[in-house]
């Protein structure tokens, strides 16, 4: 099986060097070459190379966004000068990690697990990629959506609320929607807690856009944002502002 | 903890030599109407009492330093204390008397040994007075022995942190990605590898170089950052561009080594490898009414946020300068608009040797 690969690193050098060694293997093919990680999500989502040569510390997005983004599509092999990312790594389920520099015949051993995994046909496990591709310690300063070949970064404290829907989360933000493939409980726990709440089984609701709660006519609570939107209020919902809002 | 009574060795020594003390003091009272016998059967004891007694004198040295206490403090509170030991001891004495008294042996020598109370006060409190002077020794001695290992405390400290610093300030991860670069380039451009080679031995040379020297001229150190800015353009390529206004005036100043290295360092890696698109890195050097001035300028991530740009870097350049110039440097780092800067002012002395060299 001929393998279909793109290079991902900022330097031009690093990447030359995984070109070289690429071109001395056999049943390989360098598809394409990436100077970032928004290039790495539209070469994925172009080109549908089956691996990723990918550098972690990249500018923007960083090699493990991308795989947070890309992974269920592609096998992914980390190259990098830091070791610190390796357990990581391995917790996202990448193939391989390899420390820069390294020769050739480390990159084919990396190849050749590759194949060994397509091999097995193996499918990548869903949502533990999603869950634990996320930042590790702290909450997430950022929510990175795919939008096909795009990438939307969205800073947390712009959004506005998220909604569930069905396996998706609907993330309102700036007076756009964005669409993310995961759970909202999931996500709550991403975010801080000190500005997020689930007021609703659907709902999470960034309290910096909170104006005032309403009764509407048959007596359930609403929130009203700064901009009008109306998002009902569960009774646990309520709880939950109430004892953030120490009231 | 007590110098004598703390060490079993220093303990005997002292009783060793109140024993004789106690021979010689009974000497004198053979000549005063007493015999061998009588006389160290009344001081024998004695002495063995006196002797813990005076190591009280301790907590007199202890309570009245020395150093600290004016020289009549010293002999009000000494002469005091030895007079009121010396009492207690006066007050045994008599007791002891009393008690040798029943005995048929001694009792026809109690009338001789009352005669000798007055005199045993006045030995009381001059071996009072001496025990506090071997107090006060001790107390010097240990004073001086503890100095002795603060200061060596202090170097070792002192030595770490060059240590820790040494290891900070040569990221092994830019070594890592160097060599990857050299890697890379052997493969396409034999020269170039070559040329980075060159780069990285004579960066890390004079890294270790100046770092045993106090102070550098600002030239050698702009030599040093320059070298690294060199061999990061060679990974980064066009993303890495450099801008430097020097005044001519400025290059012979002194400066710790390795003031403007880890701040450059900072602009690359905080700033210019943060950013897709690279940017320009702004040094900005001049000398005024006797001050260094010192901007290095960077473009940064806007939407990054969390990690304080700088971090380890920052904070060794700020408690370098510290320890060096203290009120007389200032250093001040902040983000405006997208771009970090640092602007360091500092005392812009010169090496005499240096001013003859450039005026002559």
């Amino acid at each position: 099986m001929r393998l279909r690969i793109a290079i991902v690193d900022d330097e031009e050098l690093a990447r030359a060097v995984v070109r070289e060694y690429l071109t001395g293997m056999p049943d390989v093919e360098v598809v394409a070459e990436c100077a970032n990680g928004f290039e790495a999500v539209k070469a994925v989502s172009d080109l549908q190379p089956d691996v990723l040569i990918l550098d972690v510390q990249m500018p923007k997005l960083n090699g493990f966004e991308v795989l947070e983004l890309v992974g269920r599509d592609v096998a992914v092999v980390f190259v990098t000068a830091y070791d610190q990312y390796a357990i990581r790594a391995f917790e996202v389920h990448a193939v391989d990690y390899l420390l820069k520099p390294f020769g050739a015949d480390r990159l084919a051993a990396a190849i050749d697990r590759v194949r060994e995994r397509l091999g097995r046909g193996e499918t990548l496990p869903v949502q533990p990629l999603a869950k634990e591709g996320s930042p590790a310690p702290g909450y997430t300063p950022r929510i990175l959506v795919r939008d096909g070949p795009r990438v939307h970064v969205l800073p947390v404290e712009k959004i506005d609320y998220v909604q569930a829907q069905d396996d998706y989360v609907c993330f309102r933000c700036e007076g756009r929607e964005y669409l993310k493939e995961q759970t909202l409980g999931e996500l709550e726990t991403t975010l801080d807690p000190a500005k997020f709440v689930r007021i609703h089984r659907s709902f999470v609701l960034n309290v910096d856009r909170l104006a005032r709660v309403e009764l509407d006519e048959r007596e359930n609570r609403m929130a009203i944002l700064g901009d009008g939107t109306r998002l009902p209020i569960s009774r646990a919902g309520h709880a939950r502002l109430t004892a953030l809002l120490g009231r | 903890m007590h110098p004598i009574l703390g060490r079993a060795g220093r303990l005997a020594l002292y009783l060793v030599a109140w024993l004789a003390l106690c021979v010689l003091v009974a000497g004198i009272f053979t000549r005063f109407g007493l015999d061998w016998t009588e006389a160290l059967a009344l001081l024998a004891p004695l002495c063995l009492v006196y002797a813990f007694v005076c190591l009280s004198a301790w907590y007199v040295s202890r309570a009245v330093p020395l150093t600290a206490s004016g020289v009549p403090r010293v002999l009000v509170s000494s002469v005091l204390a030895a007079a009121f030991a010396s009492g207690l001891w006066l007050g045994l004495a008599h007791a002891w008397i009393a008690v040798l008294g029943l005995t048929t042996a001694f009792a026809p020598a109690a009338e001789r040994y009352a005669r000798q109370l007055p005199f045993l006060f006045a030995i009381g409190v001059l071996l009072f007075l001496l025990a506090l002077a071997v107090h006060y020794v001790l107390l010097a001695f240990e004073a001086a022995r503890q100095a002795e290992r603060r200061q060596l405390e202090l170097e070792i400290l002192t030595r770490d942190a060059e240590l820790r610093a040494l290891r900070a300030q040569i990221d092994p991860h830019f070594l890592y990605n160097s060599l990857n670069s050299i890697s890379a380039l052997t493969g396409s451009d034999a020269p170039g590898a070559r040329r980075m080679c060159l780069l990285l031995g004579e960066f890390l040379r004079t890294t270790l170089d100046v770092r045993a020297r106090q102070r550098i001229p600002l030239a050698d150190e702009l030599a040093l950052a320059e070298r690294y800015l060199n061999i990061e353009q060679v990974r980064f390529g066009s993303r890495l561009q450099v801008e430097r206004r020097v005044d001519p005036d400025a290059s012979a100043c002194l400066v710790p080594p390795l003031l403007l290295q880890p701040l450059v360092e900072n602009a690359v890696t905080h700033g210019i490898a943060r950013l897709l698109e690279g940017g320009l890195i702004r040094l900005d050097i001049s000398r005024r009414n006797g001050r260094l001035a010192i901007v290095i300028d960077n473009p940064c991530d806007a939407g990054a946020t969390a990690v304080r740009p700088g971090g380890m870097g920052l904070d060794n350049v700020r408690n370098r300068l510290d320890a060096m110039f203290g009120r007389d440097a200032r250093m001040d780092a902040h983000v405006e608009a997208g771009h970090f800067r640092v602007e360091l002012l500092l005392p812009a002395g010169v090496d005499p040797d240096t001013i003859k060299d450039t005026e002559g």
